[in-house]
């Protein structure tokens, strides 16, 4: 057990973070909303109801969204474009999807190699792919999903006002619908530009996110 | 195997939350044909009772006299039945048959009418209703 949580700690701290951070976040989300309720004259709603509601499904889903596609983003441009000096970026010349030699796929897999690396065709194709692949469905199926309780939420407001509904695909060019996208994309690619900037100048000793400390601002694509 | 459980799982959730949101329409619905039906009777208390609290009260303050009285001297549809019906979390939308529409809100003891005899006049404003909280 302890040999398994020194070899996983980052993802066993951060699934504990996030448990941690979405129980606070049904909590007080909770609270809020039957503040608001009260505020109105509206009956109170249960935690239990509250976590399958629209209003608490678009919270969450509004950040998973710009989260995976700031993920997404991230894998696949770093593929074709670089920072000079940063250890976000690849080196300056190994801009593409590199040679099979670099990737070590097909003939130039090694023994210990994923099996999907080693063979040809389509598989190989998938697996090449498989994190973009992955990441940016997470992406899609979680907007996707805020797109769904966001027009719930419209709708029910709307009512509430005594206005008549609308159709999801109206909803999709109203602006709530990308209110609510564009703030949260906005955040993901400042901090992401500013990591890669920072990165160039900055130095966090010991974290491979940043460059050794004594690496010059010129070294890039190396982490520390 | 565990994502297929997942997927399992998602889909009977969107079907029982599919279920569930036909259950509460019609539920909505009914309110509001058992609050046209009381007017069709003449019945101001029963048609009183399917109303929300703050539009019950509303009225009474806007004609000065009590709900059941008041409710039966407003040009509201008698009688009817529901052709469109939509539930949005804890609002809801019954269109009549006959052209006006109703709103209703989900409270403590049910469904209940908070706006009747509404039409749309201007498009994307709210509907000018007869009767309303």
């Amino acid at each position: 057990m302890r040999r398994f949580l020194k070899h996983n700690g980052l993802s066993v701290a951060f699934l504990v973070l996030f448990l941690a951070a979405v129980g606070g976040q049904a909590i007080a989300g909770h609270a809020d909303f039957n503040e608001e309720q009260i505020r109105h004259g509206d009956p109170e709603l249960s935690l239990g109801r509250y976590v399958v509601s629209a209003d608490f499904g678009t919270a969450v889903m509004e950040n998973w969204q710009s989260e995976f596609l700031q993920f997404t983003l991230f894998i696949l441009l770093t593929v074709w474009l670089v920072q000079r000096g940063s250890p976000e970026s690849k080196e300056l010349d190994k801009a593409g999807r590199e040679s099979d030699e670099e990737q070590k796929v097909g003939p130039h897999a090694q023994r210990n190699s994923p099996v999907w690396a080693k063979v040809e065709g389509i598989g190989r194709t998938l697996y090449e792919n498989s994190l973009l692949i992955v990441m940016g469905t997470i992406w899609l199926g979680t907007w996707f999903a805020q797109s769904v309780t966001g027009w719930t939420q419209y709708n029910s407001e709307r009512l509430d006002h005594h206005m008549d509904t609308v159709g999801w695909w109206h909803y999709l060019g109203r602006p709530d619908f990308w209110e609510k996208t564009l703030q949260n994309w906005q955040s993901e690619f400042l901090a992401v530009g500013s990591m890669a900037i920072f990165a160039v100048y900055l130095r966090q000793r010991g974290s491979p996110e940043s460059k050794p400390v004594g690496a010059p601002h010129t070294a890039t694509g190396v982490e520390g | 195997m565990g994502l297929r459980v997942a997927l399992c799982a998602c889909l009977l959730a969107l079907a029982a939350a599919g279920c569930g949101t036909a259950e509460r329409e019609d539920d909505a619905a009914a309110v509001s044909v058992r609050f046209h039906a009381a007017l069709k009777a003449g019945d101001g208390q029963a048609a009183c009772d399917q109303l929300a609290e703050e539009t019950a009260s509303k009225l009474e303050q806007q004609e000065q006299k009590p709900c059941e009285e008041a409710i039966l001297g407003l040009e509201l549809p008698k009688g009817g039945s529901v052709a469109v019906r939509r539930v949005e979390m804890r609002s809801a939308y019954a269109g009549l048959a006959e052209g006006s529409a109703d709103f209703l809100d989900e409270g403590p003891d049910g469904w209940k009418v908070s706006a009747a005899g509404c039409r749309a006049v201007t498009p994307n404003r709210p509907y000018e209703c007869e009767l309303e909280g």
